[in-house]
């Protein structure tokens, strides 16, 4: 089986309401996401998806996707697109890093592994069942008022674990913020804070070390070297996300002691073949780990959830559903769906989730011949 | 001083000899991207990238992109201080240093242009008036590397990077270091450099067979774990080069204890306001500094010798004149190599003046 074109679809997914993280030094209204689907020489077709947050989130945005895929695209023409870990070498020898562009390709190459094999992507990745997968609400910065509010009403759709978004100049009103919510959480309802880095070293063992509460605590810095530090000196277990890209960051993070868990998101750390081996690594370690994408439709959510349900139940924490939050669907009603506070992957061959194409007009870019 | 636009051009340039490097990575005729920064009052701003490919998570295709997803966060807005620009770009798309340097440079240019300086003076002043310069010879046949060693050292080089591994074959490798070493007789600097191409092992058998010679290992790994293994074992001085590129790894690199030496890429950096930070810290690192950029021609070879001659002469490892090995040049009155040295343009800014009938016409506009 080869890979005999490459098709790119661009896409404007609106966000329901405007999001606000890291203190309100981000706020994103829309998401630049791309599609792409592989087709085959057998007939077969994978599809895939890359989603930046935004352009100021992680060093990703979305036309860098496009601009990747011109490169990387026509590197894949003639590949077999089963051959995971060779798709991924030629990946990574002909463009070193860029890895929000590699998701993409990779998950549309494990579609098609699934279809060829009769199988669902959980089962590929090691799973038993398709064990249905907590789903976590993401609560943006607010007062603490708002922000008990909105746990109120996702506790009401059935969310059961919540990341609140904290992190700002007032280490007063962060203090305030965590006390707060921990006290008006309901008795069986967890909450992790996410501080998305907005805390110097000095400001996150202040903060820490004056509330009550030793819930995780969420990137409260910029580099793992100063998260490492802040871990060594707080009561909290430390959550990972934005300083790990590639498998080494990983190993250097368990190396310096910097946490008790990590987020593996597929798009940040180039697709499923990585997020697998950085999944496999976390559970050899005992880390604890939300298995979710950066952003993107129910096509993203569900890849990073088949990943998520085949991971031991000990360390697999809740899911985040970026498509929660989007006021298009162009995958209609198909994949992981939050269903009264958990997702379920599908069971059908591959990664069970296909565009309308309809929905996705005219592809924006089309490779057919290997250069 | 509002900034007006950016055009962009995208260059090809051929190398006059063709660059091979550990890992089947080869240097002919690669992409650069030139830029240039217009503002309302006339003063325009030069800048360059060009990423070797396959070498750096960089290509030539991403700068355009990245570019023009800044471009609201420069275009349009009142010309303070290249830093304060950066730190808004920063915030705006993080990542992207490649794309951001080429930024940063043209920004350096116009700020010097505008105070009628030249950009050695406002990096810290200048400390050399020529600067020494190593010669790269690609990974050929031993012999064939002995000979362009002899060539360099008859024109005034007394730096020699060799590189290795191409051919994956230990005991040639062996033969270029000490052949190389031979032809240019005692007191040169000769270092060998996998491009991170190397595993632990023979990177350490390699360097344990020429360790009787006086020769240095550049990056043999692609960890800075196996960097610092590799110079434990060899009990040889050890240069880095793509394993640094921030504060951070600069920082980690120095706890190891294996960066003797060490690459400031431009490019690598993000830029001259990024390379004058990682500049300086290494001045207290005690990492001899070579100041250049990944690849390109006239502009970011400028912008390196500007930062070259403001550095600290005892920190100085040596400086590349990239126009020299690459045709066309951008600017047939930029410095060239002699007797080994070269020194940065005169003239406020960068100081060198991009000819137009080589560039042709941009291949994007932004204003």
């Amino acid at each position: 089986m080869k890979i005999s074109r490459i098709s790119v679809w661009r896409m404007t997914l609106p966000l329901i309401e405007p999001y606000a993280l890291s203190g309100g030094r981000l706020t994103f209204e829309q998401l630049d996401t791309s599609f792409v689907r592989v087709d085959t020489d057998e007939g077969l077709s994978g599809w895939g998806e890359a989603c930046p947050w935004g352009h100021t989130y992680l060093p990703a945005h979305g036309p860098g996707v496009r601009a990747g895929l011109e490169i990387l695209a026509p590197a894949l023409i003639g590949l077999d697109p089963r051959a995971l870990d060779h798709v991924n070498r030629v990946m990574d020898v002909t463009l070193p890093g860029h890895l929000y562009v590699k998701s993409a390709l990779d998950i549309a190459c494990w579609d098609i592994l699934g279809q060829a094999s009769g199988l669902p992507l959980w089962k590929l990745f090691g799973g038993a069942d398709a064990d249905q997968v907590a789903v976590n609400s993401s609560i943006p910065t607010g007062t603490p008022e708002q922000m008990i509010a909105l746990i109120r009403a996702a506790s009401a759709k059935g969310y059961h674990t919540h990341s609140a978004k904290i992190g700002g100049a007032d280490i007063g009103s962060d203090i305030a913020r965590i006390e707060a919510l921990s006290a008006a959480l309901p008795a069986n309802e967890k909450i992790t804070f996410d501080v998305n880095r907005a805390w110097t070293p000095g400001v996150a063992v202040q903060v820490l070390n004056s509330v009550s509460a030793r819930d995780w605590i969420e990137q409260p810095c910029e580099t793992l070297e100063q998260c490492a530090h802040v871990a060594a000196r707080v009561k909290n277990p430390i959550m990972l996300d934005e300083c790990l890209h590639g498998f080494q960051d990983h190993l250097n993070a368990w190396k310096v002691r910097a946490g008790e868990g990590v987020k593996v998101k597929p798009n940040r750390v180039g697709g499923l073949t990585k997020a697998r081996q950085i999944r496999d690594f976390g559970v050899s370690v005992g880390w604890q780990m939300h298995i979710e994408d950066v952003g993107g439709s129910a096509m993203a959510d569900t890849a990073a959830i088949h990943l998520a349900s085949s991971t031991p139940d000990a360390n697999r924490l809740a899911s985040w559903l970026c498509h929660y939050h989007l006021a298009v669907d162009p995958v209609p009603g198909q994949g992981a769906r939050n269903i009264d506070g958990f997702a379920t992957p599908p069971s059908t061959p591959g990664l069970g989730v296909r565009p309308d194409e309809t929905l996705l007009g005219e592809p924006c870019g089309c490779y057919e011949v290997r250069q | 001083m509002k900034i007006t636009g950016i055009s962009v051009w995208q260059i090809p340039l051929t190398s006059l000899e063709t660059y091979h490097m550990a890992g089947g990575k080869t240097c002919d005729t690669v992409e650069s991207v030139v830029i240039r920064i217009d503002t309302a009052n006339g003063l325009s701003g030069w800048g360059e990238v060009c990423p070797i490919p396959h070498y750096l998570p960089a290509y030539a295709g991403g700068v355009a992109p990245a570019i023009e997803e800044m471009t609201g966060q420069v275009i349009g807005h009142e010309f303070d201080s290249p830093e304060a620009t950066m730190a808004r770009l920063d915030a705006w798309l993080p990542g992207h240093v490649y794309a951001k340097s080429a930024i940063d440079i043209a920004l350096w240019d116009l700020f010097g242009k505008a105070l009628g300086a030249p950009l050695h003076m406002l990096l810290g002043g200048r400390r050399s008036q020529s600067l020494p310069l190593y010669h790269s010879i690609t990974c050929v046949a031993p012999e064939d590397m002995a000979r362009m060693a002899r060539d360099a050292f008859k024109s005034g080089i007394r730096q020699f990077q060799v590189k290795l591994g191409a051919d994956s074959n230990n005991e040639a490798d062996i033969a270029r270091l000490r052949l190389v070493r031979e032809a240019v007789g005692a007191g040169p600097i000769v270092y060998g450099d996998w491009n991170c191409g190397a595993n632990r092992l023979d990177a350490i058998r390699v360097g344990r067979a020429v360790a009787a010679h006086d020769v240095m290992l550049e990056q043999p790994c692609a960890t800075l774990e196996d960097c610092a293994a590799v110079k434990t074992a060899t009990g040889l001085p050890m240069k880095l080069d793509e394993l640094v590129h921030d504060t951070g790894s600069l920082l980690r690199a120095w706890e190891l204890g294996c960066m003797d030496a060490v690459a400031l890429k431009l490019s690598k950096f993000g830029g001259l306001s990024a390379l004058r930070r990682a500049r300086d810290l290494c001045l207290h690192l005690g990492a001899k500094m070579c100041v250049e950029c990944t690849w390109g021609s006239d502009i970011v070879t400028a912008a390196a010798l500007h930062l070259g001659a403001s550095t600290a002469p005892g920190s100085l490892l040596n400086v590349c004149d990239l126009s020299a090995y690459v045709a066309p040049r951008l600017d047939t009155n930029a410095p060239v190599r002699r007797d080994g040295r070269i020194s940065p343009p005169a003239g406020n800014g960068l100081g060198v003046e991009p000819d137009l009938s080589v560039l042709g016409a941009p291949a994007a506009t932004f204003d």
